[in-house]
This record gives C-alpha cells, structure tokens and sequence, in this order.
C-alpha cells in the first residue's frame, strides 16, 4: 500500500522524471556552462584572471608539497653525476680561473675607465636590480603552452611583468601573481613576445616563442645577416625588462628565419630568480606610472 | 552507532576514490620531473583517470566533477577557462555511452579505447585552442604529446586498476 501511495505521491511524480532528466541531460548543462566560461574568458578577461589566480594560490601549497620530493630526487641525481665527473670538472674549472684572473685584472682597469667616463658625461647610471629567489613547484607545459608555478608572490615582493632567470639566462616573464605563488610564461611559450638586441652588431629584433624549445626572432631588418652564435641580450625596449639580460645565441636560420638556442637549461629548471627592475622607480611599469602621473595632473 | 559511523565513513571515502584520484592526476600532470623536458610532453594525466574511472565506475564520478576537474586542468595549465572543461565532460559522456564497447573485454580493447579519446580530445583541443588564439597552433608538440600520451597509457591504468581492485569490488 505504502509503495503504491508514493508512487502516485506528487513528489514521485515530479522528482523521478526530473532525477532522470538530471541523470541524462545534466552533462548538457555543463558543457553549456564550460562555453560560457570560454566566452567569458573573451568577453571578461580579468574576471577569469582573477579567479585564476586564486585558484593557483590554493592549490599551491599541495603542488608544492607534491614537488618537494621530486626535488630531492632531482638533487640526488645531479649530486650522483656530479661526484662521476669531479675530477674533469676540475681540470677544466683550472683552466677557466686562470682565464678568469686574466680577466679580473683587464675588468678592473675597464671598471675605473668606464667609471671616470661616465663621470666626465654625467651619465644616468640604470636603477639596480633586485632579485627574488624562487622554487619552481610546478611545470604547466603540455602540448600548448610553456610555463611555471613558482613559490613566490605578491607578499614576496613579486610584481606581474618581473623577468624570470636562471644563472645563465632569461627563462620568461611573471604574467600572474598571487599571495604566495606566481605563474611564470617561458620564453618558449606561443605567446611570448621579448625585445632584444644581438650583441656586436646591435641589431634589434623580437624573440617570439613558438612551444618549440627554440624561440624564433622576428622583426628583424630586412638585410640582416646574423652570424650563428652571436648572443642574444635584452633589449630593454619598453622599461619592462631590464637590458643586457642574457637571453641566447643565434642558430642558423633557414629561410631567412633565425632562431635561438636559450642560455638557460629550459629543461631542468629548479630554481629561478625573478628580477626587479627599476626599483627606486616606485610603480614597476615605467609607462604606466606615466600614464597615472599625467591623469593625477589633469584632475 | 560508532560503527554504523565508521562504515558509513569507509564507504563515503571508498565512494570519493574515483573523485579524488582525478583531481589529484590532474596536479601531479603538471608536477615538475627530474626528467629535462618531460615537461612539455608530460601525459594527460587527468584525462587517462577520467577515462579509467568513466569505464569502470561512472556512478562516481559525474559530470559535475568531470567538470571541475576540467576547470581545475584549465586553471593550472593556463588553458582559457572552461576548454578542458568542456572536452572532459564531452569525452566522460561519450564513454560512458559506449562503455559496454571498451571495458570489460581486454586490457588491448581498453588501451584502444583511450588512443581513440586521446585522439579526439587532442585534436579538438587543438582546434578549439587555434580558433580562440586566432591563429594556428603548431602541431608538432600537439603529436608528440599524444604519442607520449598512448605510449604512457598502460601505467597509470594498471595503478588505477589495482586501486580500483584493492578498494571498490571488496565493497560490492
């Protein structure tokens, strides 16, 4: 009786065809919501970022904890291979300090010339740098993007635009920041787009990546011939990036068209130091803190 | 009564294994691996436990999570928000459409099952990525990805299987 009389209830009636429906047509829901979110993303980007951001910052502490031992054993590795090629190394590390005290003297006669000159110019020496060390807890490549997680943030001290290198070189660019954590976009990475100079000849060009693990100039002047080799710097065009980073060499180019071969070890990147460019400038953008002085004045 | 508590507490967090192991594919895919470059041909990880679990177990993992797993994959590989998202839920429904085809019969028919998915998903990744960037994604890395992807494949599942045998059928 009791089964019969809920079966004719209202609520059975209603409930179990709409739990059905939900059962079968829900994932439609979803996928309508995915593409309005796609759309937002279009319409509203910074909406999108900033719940982005969030989210990494919430996740950050797990994926660190995740990558801590990953770490380890990446150090234990290199330590291994390390200890397998001491004696080598040492020859050669020899070799290299006494080029380097070769160096050393010829710097410091350069260093009280250069000096004196830019006294005699009135010279406006570049802001120092800062650095901020940071731990790469995650690797956010895949097949359409090039990019990093890092354990610093904006209670660090990191500020979207800071240039990302290791000992040898620009790796890329601090797009997102969060407390504790920021999202690096490599130079690799389809969407990045650096301005750089190549050392000697001065030619300027812009280093565009293209998920490949080696980024192509472009712009460059119609008849520039470059010689493969020669390093690659930044430029420091536009106040983001301060100049003279080391960026790369120039490999051959086919085509007319030149790529370079990264300083830094993309692959294997630890630990990386994001640099703080015009420091004593107060706001990090140069252009910006234009635009918001000369919209202050005009109120 | 405590016991009445504790099973109920055994079977929520048996019922949430699917669940969990997804989202926690999905952080480990873009973990950073003593290997130089695996990076950039790192497997979906997320994508090879929402197929594993939308086989064997759909009735744990619903497209609500699928969905968010997919936001959470978007959100960590910097994806424009609701593509991974979009593909998952497409791909759980389609295989748990068709599920009766690929599971249950032979670990080779399951691999094909996901070399077919991968595929798809891929490509229309691919596509949909293409499309909203407004210009051609290159491919190369799209294949090799795929390739590492379907090459990958059997280590995962049998860790999923095992999970799946060790936790789940005791249950049923």
């Amino acid at each position: 009786m009791a089964v019969r009389s809920r079966s004719t209830g209202w609520s059975y009636v209603i409930a179990v065809p709409w739990r059905v429906m939900v059962l079968r047509y829900g994932f439609l829901i979803f996928m309508a919501l995915a593409l309005a979110l796609i759309i937002m993303g279009r319409v509203q980007p910074l909406w999108i970022e900033g719940a982005r951001t969030h989210t990494v910052d919430t996740v950050a502490p797990v994926m660190d904890a995740l990558a801590r031992p990953m770490t380890l054993i990446g150090n234990l590795v290199k330590d291994a291979h390390d200890y397998v090629s001491l004696r080598s190394e040492n020859e050669k590390l020899r070799a290299a300090n006494a080029q380097m005290k070769d160096w050393q003297n010829a710097v410091a006669t350069l260093q009280k010339e250069n000096h004196d000159l830019r006294d005699l110019l009135r010279f406006k020496t570049e802001p120092n740098l800062a650095y901020i060390s940071a731990r790469v807890i995650a690797d956010t490549g895949g097949a359409f993007a090039r990019g990093l997680i890092v354990t610093a943030g904006k209670l660090d001290g990191v500020r979207v635009g800071m240039a990302a290198t290791t000992g040898d070189g620009l790796i890329g660019r601090v797009v997102e920041v969060g407390d504790w954590s920021s999202r690096v976009v490599l130079i690799t990475d389809l969407n990045s787009r650096i301005p750089v100079t190549i050392a000697g000849s001065g030619e300027r060009a812009i280093l565009a990546g293209d998920n490949s693990p080696t980024p192509k100039l472009m712009f460059l002047p119609q008849d520039a011939v470059l010689n493969p080799g020669a390093a690659v710097v930044t430029s420091g065009h536009g106040g983001v990036f301060p100049p003279n980073l080391p960026v790369g060499t120039v490999s051959e180019g086919k085509g007319g068209i030149y790529n370079i071969a990264p300083a830094a070890d993309m692959g294997r990147v630890t630990y990386v130091r994001l640099v703080d460019f015009n420091l004593q400038g107060g706001a990090f953008n140069p252009l910006a803190t234009k635009i918001e002085a000369e919209s202050k004045n005009k109120k | 009564m405590m016991d009445s508590f504790w099973l109920r507490l055994d079977q929520g967090g048996r019922a949430a294994l699917p669940a969990a192991t997804v989202v926690i594919a999905a952080l480990l895919g873009a973990m950073v691996w003593p290997l130089p470059h695996f990076g950039s041909v790192m497997p979906p990880l997320a994508l090879m436990a929402v197929y594993y679990w939308s086989l064997h177990r759909p009735d744990l993992l619903g497209s609500g999570m699928v969905f968010l797993v997919g936001l959470l994959n978007d959100v960590i590989h910097r994806l424009p928000l609701g593509v991974s998202a979009l593909l998952f839920v497409g791909a759980h429904q389609i295989l748990f459409r068709q599920r009766r085809f690929f599971a249950g019969h032979s670990f080779f028919m399951m691999w094909l099952g996901f070399i077919i998915t991968v595929s798809a998903v891929i490509i229309a990744e691919w596509v949909l990525l293409s499309v909203l960037n407004w210009h051609v994604v290159p491919v190369l890395p799209v294949l090799v990805q795929l390739l590492f992807a379907i090459a990958f494949f059997p280590l995962p599942c049998l860790l999923l299987m095992r999970l799946q045998r060790l936790t789940l059928n005791a249950e049923s």
